[in-house]
Protein backbone atom coordinates (compact mmCIF):
# COMPACT_ATOMS: atom_id res chain seq x y z
CA UNK A 1 0.00 0.00 0.00
CA UNK A 2 0.95 3.42 -1.03
CA UNK A 3 2.26 6.15 1.79
CA UNK A 4 0.55 10.12 0.57
CA UNK A 5 2.59 12.92 1.12
CA UNK A 6 0.00 16.24 1.05
CA UNK A 7 1.01 19.32 0.23
CA UNK A 8 -0.89 22.04 2.25
CA UNK A 9 -0.75 25.98 2.49
CA UNK A 10 -1.80 28.31 4.83
CA UNK A 11 -3.88 31.62 2.62
CA UNK A 12 -6.18 34.39 3.14
CA UNK A 13 -9.78 32.90 3.08
CA UNK A 14 -11.23 32.63 -0.04
CA UNK A 15 -13.92 34.67 1.46
CA UNK A 16 -11.70 37.86 2.83
CA UNK A 17 -11.84 40.83 0.78
CA UNK A 18 -7.81 41.01 -0.31
CA UNK A 19 -6.46 44.69 0.68
CA UNK A 20 -3.13 45.79 -1.11
CA UNK A 21 -0.50 47.37 1.36
CA UNK A 22 -0.43 51.24 0.51
CA UNK A 23 3.65 50.65 -0.83
CA UNK A 24 2.51 47.93 -3.11
CA UNK A 25 4.98 45.15 -1.16
CA UNK A 26 2.13 43.01 -1.06
CA UNK A 27 -1.43 42.25 0.55
CA UNK A 28 -2.81 42.88 4.17
CA UNK A 29 -2.67 39.76 5.76
CA UNK A 30 -2.44 41.28 9.72
CA UNK A 31 -5.60 40.05 11.36
CA UNK A 32 -7.16 38.62 7.90
CA UNK A 33 -9.09 35.31 8.48
CA UNK A 34 -6.68 32.40 7.01
CA UNK A 35 -7.71 29.39 6.28
CA UNK A 36 -6.40 25.98 4.12
CA UNK A 37 -5.99 26.68 0.33
CA UNK A 38 -9.31 25.19 -0.66
CA UNK A 39 -7.32 23.05 -3.85
CA UNK A 40 -5.49 21.60 -0.80
CA UNK A 41 -8.96 20.46 0.87
CA UNK A 42 -9.42 18.53 -2.24
CA UNK A 43 -5.72 17.10 -2.37
CA UNK A 44 -6.19 15.98 1.65
CA UNK A 45 -9.97 14.72 0.48
CA UNK A 46 -8.65 12.38 -2.18
CA UNK A 47 -5.10 11.26 -0.29
CA UNK A 48 -7.90 10.01 2.81
CA UNK A 49 -10.23 8.66 0.21
CA UNK A 50 -7.33 6.56 -1.13
CA UNK A 51 -6.84 5.38 2.75
CA UNK A 52 -10.03 4.48 3.09
CA UNK A 53 -9.85 2.89 0.07
CA UNK A 54 -7.65 0.56 1.21
CA UNK A 55 -5.00 2.40 -1.70
CA UNK A 56 -2.90 3.81 0.97
CA UNK A 57 -1.86 2.72 4.35
CA UNK A 58 -0.44 6.89 5.40
CA UNK A 59 -1.10 10.27 4.82
CA UNK A 60 1.05 12.74 5.66
CA UNK A 61 0.06 16.60 5.51
CA UNK A 62 3.17 18.90 5.16
CA UNK A 63 2.95 22.53 5.41
CA UNK A 64 5.32 25.21 5.07
CA UNK A 65 5.37 28.55 7.28
CA UNK A 66 5.04 30.09 10.40
CA UNK A 67 3.70 28.56 13.82
CA UNK A 68 -0.10 29.33 12.39
CA UNK A 69 0.75 26.67 9.66
CA UNK A 70 0.41 24.45 12.54
CA UNK A 71 -3.50 25.48 12.42
CA UNK A 72 -4.09 24.48 9.00
CA UNK A 73 -2.08 20.86 9.74
CA UNK A 74 -4.41 20.51 12.43
CA UNK A 75 -7.43 20.76 10.02
CA UNK A 76 -5.66 18.20 7.89
CA UNK A 77 -5.52 15.74 10.65
CA UNK A 78 -9.16 16.48 11.88
CA UNK A 79 -10.36 15.42 7.82
CA UNK A 80 -8.40 12.29 8.56
CA UNK A 81 -4.26 12.26 7.92
CA UNK A 82 -2.45 10.30 10.43
CA UNK A 83 0.78 12.73 11.12
CA UNK A 84 1.72 16.25 9.84
CA UNK A 85 5.21 17.64 9.30
CA UNK A 86 5.34 21.06 9.92
CA UNK A 87 8.46 22.61 8.07
CA UNK A 88 8.79 25.78 10.15
CA UNK A 89 9.08 29.41 7.91
CA UNK A 90 9.09 32.14 9.59
CA UNK A 91 10.06 36.42 9.06
CA UNK A 92 11.33 37.85 6.20
CA UNK A 93 12.26 33.93 4.80
CA UNK A 94 8.36 33.22 4.66
CA UNK A 95 7.87 36.79 2.90
CA UNK A 96 9.47 35.85 0.36
CA UNK A 97 8.68 31.96 0.07
CA UNK A 98 8.14 31.03 -3.19
CA UNK A 99 6.98 27.49 -5.39
CA UNK A 100 10.36 26.23 -5.99
CA UNK A 101 11.66 25.93 -2.22
CA UNK A 102 8.08 24.60 -1.41
CA UNK A 103 9.05 22.18 -4.10
CA UNK A 104 12.40 21.89 -3.05
CA UNK A 105 10.91 20.75 0.43
CA UNK A 106 8.29 18.52 -0.45
CA UNK A 107 10.91 16.60 -2.89
CA UNK A 108 12.88 16.01 0.05
CA UNK A 109 10.51 15.17 2.58
CA UNK A 110 9.18 12.43 -0.06
CA UNK A 111 12.34 10.72 -0.29
CA UNK A 112 12.92 11.01 4.15
CA UNK A 113 9.46 9.33 4.47
CA UNK A 114 10.03 6.85 1.65
CA UNK A 115 6.56 8.62 -0.16
CA UNK A 116 4.99 7.01 -3.37
CA UNK A 117 2.40 9.60 -4.22
CA UNK A 118 2.52 13.32 -3.48
CA UNK A 119 -0.70 15.01 -3.79
CA UNK A 120 -1.16 18.93 -4.01
CA UNK A 121 -3.46 21.39 -4.54
CA UNK A 122 -3.39 22.78 -8.40
CA UNK A 123 -2.42 26.46 -7.15
CA UNK A 124 -2.69 28.51 -4.14
CA UNK A 125 -5.84 31.21 -3.96
CA UNK A 126 -3.54 33.94 -2.90
CA UNK A 127 -0.52 33.73 -5.57
CA UNK A 128 -1.94 31.45 -8.00
CA UNK A 129 1.41 30.21 -9.06
CA UNK A 130 0.54 26.81 -9.97
CA UNK A 131 4.15 25.50 -10.46
CA UNK A 132 4.60 23.38 -6.86
CA UNK A 133 3.02 20.02 -8.91
CA UNK A 134 5.03 20.40 -11.59
CA UNK A 135 8.22 21.69 -9.88
CA UNK A 136 8.44 18.69 -7.43
CA UNK A 137 7.73 15.93 -9.69
CA UNK A 138 10.49 17.51 -11.91
CA UNK A 139 13.27 17.52 -9.06
CA UNK A 140 12.02 13.98 -8.19
CA UNK A 141 12.01 12.79 -11.78
CA UNK A 142 8.91 11.01 -11.28
CA UNK A 143 5.89 11.26 -13.49
CA UNK A 144 3.40 14.25 -12.86
CA UNK A 145 -1.07 14.15 -13.32
CA UNK A 146 -1.68 17.58 -12.70
CA UNK A 147 -5.16 18.92 -12.92
CA UNK A 148 -6.74 15.27 -11.62
CA UNK A 149 -10.67 15.93 -11.81
CA UNK A 150 -10.14 11.61 -11.25
CA UNK A 151 -7.60 9.23 -9.87
CA UNK A 152 -7.82 5.36 -9.98
CA UNK A 153 -5.37 2.90 -9.25
CA UNK A 154 -4.73 0.69 -12.00
CA UNK A 155 -2.56 -2.13 -12.05
CA UNK A 156 1.02 -0.87 -12.54
CA UNK A 157 0.23 3.11 -10.73
CA UNK A 158 -2.76 5.08 -11.60
CA UNK A 159 -4.80 6.29 -13.99
CA UNK A 160 -5.30 10.29 -13.69
CA UNK A 161 -8.45 11.95 -15.26
CA UNK A 162 -7.10 15.50 -16.21
CA UNK A 163 -8.79 18.92 -16.88
CA UNK A 164 -7.46 20.81 -20.05
CA UNK A 165 -8.50 23.05 -22.41
CA UNK A 166 -11.41 21.97 -24.38
CA UNK A 167 -12.46 18.29 -22.54
CA UNK A 168 -10.50 15.85 -20.30
CA UNK A 169 -7.20 13.86 -21.16
CA UNK A 170 -6.38 10.64 -19.44
CA UNK A 171 -2.90 9.77 -18.56
CA UNK A 172 -1.31 6.44 -17.03
CA UNK A 173 1.51 7.13 -14.66
CA UNK A 174 3.75 4.39 -12.70
CA UNK A 175 4.52 4.90 -9.06
CA UNK A 176 5.70 7.30 -7.01
CA UNK A 177 4.10 9.75 -9.13
CA UNK A 178 3.01 13.82 -8.33
CA UNK A 179 -0.93 14.32 -8.90
CA UNK A 180 -2.45 17.86 -8.55
CA UNK A 181 -5.90 17.98 -7.47
CA UNK A 182 -8.06 20.62 -9.41
CA UNK A 183 -11.72 21.57 -8.47
CA UNK A 184 -13.96 18.81 -9.44
CA UNK A 185 -11.48 15.93 -8.16
CA UNK A 186 -13.94 15.65 -4.56
CA UNK A 187 -16.12 17.69 -2.13
CA UNK A 188 -13.78 17.74 0.43
CA UNK A 189 -15.51 16.60 3.79
CA UNK A 190 -15.96 19.27 6.92
CA UNK A 191 -13.98 18.54 10.13
CA UNK A 192 -16.25 17.98 12.46
CA UNK A 193 -15.87 17.66 16.79
CA UNK A 194 -15.44 14.18 17.00
CA UNK A 195 -12.74 14.04 14.65
CA UNK A 196 -11.13 17.85 15.48
CA UNK A 197 -11.11 16.71 19.44
CA UNK A 198 -9.45 12.86 17.92
CA UNK A 199 -6.81 15.11 15.65
CA UNK A 200 -5.31 17.06 18.80
CA UNK A 201 -3.05 14.16 19.93
CA UNK A 202 -2.25 12.95 16.30
CA UNK A 203 2.02 13.56 15.68
CA UNK A 204 3.33 16.84 14.29
CA UNK A 205 6.67 17.32 13.94
CA UNK A 206 8.43 20.35 13.82
CA UNK A 207 11.61 20.54 11.01
CA UNK A 208 13.17 23.49 9.49
CA UNK A 209 14.14 24.00 6.07
CA UNK A 210 17.99 23.96 6.79
CA UNK A 211 17.36 20.23 8.44
CA UNK A 212 16.21 19.75 4.95
CA UNK A 213 19.10 20.89 3.20
CA UNK A 214 17.17 23.36 1.36
CA UNK A 215 17.76 27.19 0.70
CA UNK A 216 15.53 29.99 0.86
CA UNK A 217 17.27 32.09 -0.94
CA UNK A 218 14.31 33.85 -2.94
CA UNK A 219 14.77 33.24 -6.91
CA UNK A 220 11.60 35.72 -7.70
CA UNK A 221 11.74 39.32 -7.19
CA UNK A 222 8.18 41.18 -6.60
CA UNK A 223 8.27 44.54 -8.24
CA UNK A 224 4.92 45.83 -7.20
CA UNK A 225 1.74 44.59 -6.61
CA UNK A 226 -1.26 46.44 -7.55
CA UNK A 227 -5.58 46.65 -7.08
CA UNK A 228 -7.12 45.20 -10.42
CA UNK A 229 -8.25 48.21 -12.54
CA UNK A 230 -11.56 49.93 -11.18
CA UNK A 231 -14.07 49.47 -13.14
CA UNK A 232 -15.35 52.26 -15.19
CA UNK A 233 -19.00 53.67 -14.97
CA UNK A 234 -21.47 52.23 -17.18
CA UNK A 235 -23.88 54.62 -19.03
CA UNK A 236 -27.79 54.01 -19.89
CA UNK A 237 -29.35 54.95 -23.35
CA UNK A 238 -32.72 55.81 -24.06
CA UNK A 239 -33.52 53.23 -27.28
CA UNK A 240 -31.78 50.82 -29.21
CA UNK A 241 -30.31 52.62 -32.18
CA UNK A 242 -28.76 55.13 -29.64
CA UNK A 243 -27.02 51.62 -28.70
CA UNK A 244 -26.17 50.73 -32.17
CA UNK A 245 -24.88 53.55 -33.13
CA UNK A 246 -23.18 53.69 -30.24
CA UNK A 247 -21.47 50.46 -30.76
CA UNK A 248 -20.66 51.38 -34.21
CA UNK A 249 -19.06 54.54 -33.20
CA UNK A 250 -17.14 52.46 -30.16
CA UNK A 251 -15.82 49.80 -33.12
CA UNK A 252 -17.40 46.67 -31.52
CA UNK A 253 -19.60 45.99 -34.26
CA UNK B 1 -25.39 18.39 37.99
CA UNK B 2 -28.64 19.91 37.76
CA UNK B 3 -26.99 22.41 35.24
CA UNK B 4 -24.74 19.60 33.60
CA UNK B 5 -27.94 17.36 32.93
CA UNK B 6 -29.91 20.05 31.21
CA UNK B 7 -26.69 20.87 28.67
CA UNK B 8 -26.46 16.90 28.04
CA UNK B 9 -29.95 16.51 27.42
CA UNK B 10 -30.01 19.98 25.47
CA UNK B 11 -27.52 18.82 22.89
CA UNK B 12 -27.19 15.43 22.72
CA UNK B 13 -29.81 13.18 20.88
CA UNK B 14 -31.00 8.68 22.16
CA UNK B 15 -29.17 6.84 19.20
CA UNK B 16 -29.33 2.88 19.12
CA UNK B 17 -27.30 3.73 14.95
CA UNK B 18 -24.06 1.91 16.07
CA UNK B 19 -22.25 -1.72 16.73
CA UNK B 20 -24.37 -2.75 19.90
CA UNK B 21 -28.19 -1.63 18.88
CA UNK B 22 -28.91 -3.75 22.16
CA UNK B 23 -27.45 -0.54 23.79
CA UNK B 24 -29.69 2.78 24.04
CA UNK B 25 -27.04 5.90 24.49
CA UNK B 26 -27.27 9.68 24.32
CA UNK B 27 -24.44 11.00 22.07
CA UNK B 28 -23.84 14.02 20.37
CA UNK B 29 -24.47 12.55 16.91
CA UNK B 30 -24.79 14.13 12.99
CA UNK B 31 -28.55 15.60 13.87
CA UNK B 32 -27.23 17.72 16.69
CA UNK B 33 -26.11 20.80 16.08
CA UNK B 34 -22.61 20.35 18.23
CA UNK B 35 -21.35 17.44 16.05
CA UNK B 36 -20.53 20.03 13.13
CA UNK B 37 -19.09 22.77 16.09
CA UNK B 38 -16.27 24.04 16.65
CA UNK B 39 -16.95 25.70 19.98
CA UNK B 40 -18.24 23.04 22.55
CA UNK B 41 -19.85 24.01 25.88
CA UNK B 42 -18.31 20.63 27.37
CA UNK B 43 -14.18 20.50 27.20
CA UNK B 44 -12.98 17.48 24.73
CA UNK B 45 -16.20 15.63 25.43
CA UNK B 46 -14.99 12.51 24.86
CA UNK B 47 -18.30 10.91 26.70
CA UNK B 48 -20.13 12.43 23.79
CA UNK B 49 -19.32 9.82 20.96
CA UNK B 50 -18.92 5.69 21.04
CA UNK B 51 -15.74 5.68 19.64
CA UNK B 52 -15.17 2.48 17.44
CA UNK B 53 -12.87 0.84 19.76
CA UNK B 54 -15.08 0.88 22.49
CA UNK B 55 -18.25 -0.55 19.94
CA UNK B 56 -15.58 -3.26 19.44
CA UNK B 57 -14.96 -4.05 23.11
CA UNK B 58 -19.09 -4.06 23.81
CA UNK B 59 -19.75 -5.87 20.83
CA UNK B 60 -17.01 -9.08 21.69
CA UNK B 61 -18.56 -9.00 25.14
CA UNK B 62 -22.30 -8.78 23.98
CA UNK B 63 -21.74 -11.96 21.60
CA UNK B 64 -18.79 -13.64 23.96
CA UNK B 65 -20.35 -13.21 27.74
CA UNK B 66 -18.41 -16.17 28.75
CA UNK B 67 -14.79 -14.26 28.42
CA UNK B 68 -16.12 -11.77 31.47
CA UNK B 69 -18.06 -14.40 33.46
CA UNK B 70 -17.25 -13.97 36.75
CA UNK B 71 -15.03 -11.49 36.72
CA UNK B 72 -14.20 -7.92 38.17
CA UNK B 73 -14.09 -5.87 35.04
CA UNK B 74 -12.25 -2.23 35.55
CA UNK B 75 -13.25 -0.25 32.36
CA UNK B 76 -10.62 2.53 31.96
CA UNK B 77 -11.63 5.60 30.34
CA UNK B 78 -15.10 4.61 30.27
CA UNK B 79 -16.65 7.97 27.83
CA UNK B 80 -20.11 7.65 27.40
CA UNK B 81 -19.70 4.30 29.34
CA UNK B 82 -21.00 1.80 26.67
CA UNK B 83 -18.60 -0.92 27.16
CA UNK B 84 -19.24 -1.01 31.01
CA UNK B 85 -22.86 -1.15 30.01
CA UNK B 86 -22.06 -3.73 27.89
CA UNK B 87 -20.48 -6.18 30.66
CA UNK B 88 -23.47 -5.08 33.46
CA UNK B 89 -25.67 -6.73 30.60
CA UNK B 90 -23.76 -9.67 30.71
CA UNK B 91 -23.98 -9.93 34.16
CA UNK B 92 -20.24 -9.65 35.38
CA UNK B 93 -19.58 -9.97 38.23
CA UNK B 94 -18.28 -6.69 38.96
CA UNK B 95 -17.60 -3.85 36.72
CA UNK B 96 -16.70 -0.09 37.61
CA UNK B 97 -16.60 2.55 34.49
CA UNK B 98 -13.87 4.68 35.35
CA UNK B 99 -13.15 8.08 33.61
CA UNK B 100 -10.66 11.02 35.23
CA UNK B 101 -13.33 13.69 33.83
CA UNK B 102 -15.73 13.93 36.47
CA UNK B 103 -18.62 15.52 33.51
CA UNK B 104 -17.95 11.53 31.45
CA UNK B 105 -18.89 10.27 34.58
CA UNK B 106 -22.37 11.83 35.14
CA UNK B 107 -22.55 11.18 31.23
CA UNK B 108 -21.90 7.17 32.33
CA UNK B 109 -24.52 7.41 35.35
CA UNK B 110 -27.51 8.77 33.17
CA UNK B 111 -26.26 5.90 30.15
CA UNK B 112 -26.71 3.33 32.02
CA UNK B 113 -29.83 3.92 33.26
CA UNK B 114 -31.25 4.47 29.91
CA UNK B 115 -30.13 0.77 30.28
CA UNK B 116 -31.24 0.14 33.36
CA UNK B 117 -28.04 -1.22 34.71
CA UNK B 118 -26.30 -0.46 37.55
CA UNK B 119 -22.78 0.74 36.78
CA UNK B 120 -20.17 1.87 39.67
CA UNK B 121 -18.21 4.33 38.24
CA UNK B 122 -15.40 6.75 39.89
CA UNK B 123 -12.89 9.52 38.20
CA UNK B 124 -9.37 7.79 40.01
CA UNK B 125 -6.31 7.70 37.96
CA UNK B 126 -5.38 3.57 37.94
CA UNK B 127 -2.70 3.99 35.38
CA UNK B 128 0.70 2.77 36.96
CA UNK B 129 -1.48 0.60 40.16
CA UNK B 130 -1.80 -2.70 40.34
CA UNK B 131 -5.61 -2.83 40.27
CA UNK B 132 -5.45 -6.01 42.96
CA UNK B 133 -9.69 -5.61 42.79
CA UNK B 134 -9.86 -6.37 39.42
CA UNK B 135 -9.03 -9.04 36.82
CA UNK B 136 -9.87 -7.47 33.79
CA UNK B 137 -9.23 -4.29 32.34
CA UNK B 138 -11.06 -3.00 29.25
CA UNK B 139 -9.28 0.01 27.13
CA UNK B 140 -11.83 1.74 24.49
CA UNK B 141 -9.78 3.92 21.81
CA UNK B 142 -6.94 5.34 24.00
CA UNK B 143 -4.21 4.75 21.82
CA UNK B 144 -4.76 8.07 19.89
CA UNK B 145 -1.97 10.14 21.91
CA UNK B 146 1.68 9.55 21.68
CA UNK B 147 3.17 9.87 25.26
CA UNK B 148 0.15 8.69 26.89
CA UNK B 149 -0.04 5.55 24.51
CA UNK B 150 3.48 4.93 25.75
CA UNK B 151 3.04 4.94 29.30
CA UNK B 152 -0.58 3.28 29.08
CA UNK B 153 1.00 -0.09 26.76
CA UNK B 154 3.93 0.24 29.65
CA UNK B 155 1.28 -0.77 32.85
CA UNK B 156 -0.79 -2.81 30.52
CA UNK B 157 1.80 -5.50 29.93
CA UNK B 158 3.15 -5.16 33.48
CA UNK B 159 -0.64 -5.88 34.63
CA UNK B 160 -0.90 -9.21 31.76
CA UNK B 161 2.32 -10.72 33.13
CA UNK B 162 -0.13 -10.71 36.17
CA UNK B 163 -2.60 -12.80 34.73
CA UNK B 164 -4.96 -9.81 34.42
CA UNK B 165 -6.96 -10.28 30.93
CA UNK B 166 -6.50 -6.89 29.39
CA UNK B 167 -8.80 -6.12 25.91
CA UNK B 168 -7.99 -3.17 23.42
CA UNK B 169 -10.57 -2.02 21.19
CA UNK B 170 -8.97 0.20 18.38
CA UNK B 171 -9.69 1.49 14.82
CA UNK B 172 -5.63 0.78 14.51
CA UNK B 173 -4.59 4.74 15.56
CA UNK B 174 -0.97 5.71 15.39
CA UNK B 175 -0.22 4.74 19.11
CA UNK B 176 -0.82 1.13 17.88
CA UNK B 177 2.74 0.35 16.66
CA UNK B 178 3.74 -2.60 14.69
CA UNK B 179 5.43 -3.39 17.92
CA UNK B 180 2.86 -3.03 20.29
CA UNK B 181 0.42 -4.76 17.78
CA UNK B 182 2.82 -7.93 18.23
CA UNK B 183 2.90 -8.06 21.72
CA UNK B 184 -1.13 -8.73 21.16
CA UNK B 185 -3.54 -11.24 19.63
CA UNK B 186 -6.42 -10.15 17.51
CA UNK B 187 -9.97 -11.73 18.93
CA UNK B 188 -12.42 -9.80 15.84
CA UNK B 189 -12.60 -7.46 13.37
CA UNK B 190 -15.85 -5.45 12.79
CA UNK B 191 -17.25 -3.10 9.74
CA UNK B 192 -17.47 0.48 11.22
CA UNK B 193 -21.37 1.94 10.29
CA UNK B 194 -21.19 4.83 8.16
CA UNK B 195 -21.92 6.82 10.95
CA UNK B 196 -18.78 5.83 12.86
CA UNK B 197 -16.87 6.69 10.15
CA UNK B 198 -18.04 10.03 9.58
CA UNK B 199 -16.85 10.52 13.05
CA UNK B 200 -13.13 8.78 12.61
CA UNK B 201 -11.99 9.70 9.26
CA UNK B 202 -9.27 7.82 7.36
CA UNK B 203 -10.88 4.34 9.56
CA UNK B 204 -13.66 1.99 8.39
CA UNK B 205 -12.82 -0.99 10.92
CA UNK B 206 -12.46 -1.30 14.19
CA UNK B 207 -11.08 -4.66 16.15
CA UNK B 208 -10.99 -6.12 19.36
CA UNK B 209 -6.96 -7.54 20.86
CA UNK B 210 -6.16 -9.15 23.53
CA UNK B 211 -2.95 -7.94 24.86
CA UNK B 212 0.09 -11.38 25.54
CA UNK B 213 1.15 -12.35 28.64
Amino acid sequence: MARVLVGVKRVIDYAVKIRVKPDKSGVVTDGVKHSMNPFDEIAVEEAVRMKEKKLASEVIAVSCGPTQAQETLRTALAMGADRAIHVEVAGPEYETLQPLHVAKILAKLSQDEKADIVIVGKQAIDDDSNQTAQMTAAILDWPQGTFASKVEKSDSGLTVTREIDGGLEVIKTKLPAVISADLRLNEPRYATLPNIMKAKKKPMKKVSAKDLGVDLAPRIKILSVEDPPVRQAGSIVPDVDTLVAKLKEGGHV
Amino acid sequence: MQNFKALFLQHTSLTRNHLTPEILLRLVTPSCPLWRSKDSPFEDPFWAFYWPGGQATARYILDNPLIIKDRRVLDVGSGCGATAIAAALRGTKRVLANDIDPVAVMAIKMNAELNNVEVQTDTNNYIGTNCEEFDTILIGDMFYDEDFGNMLFTWLRELASKDKMILVGDPGRHGLTKKRLSQMTLLAQYKMSAENCEENNGFTHTSLWRINK
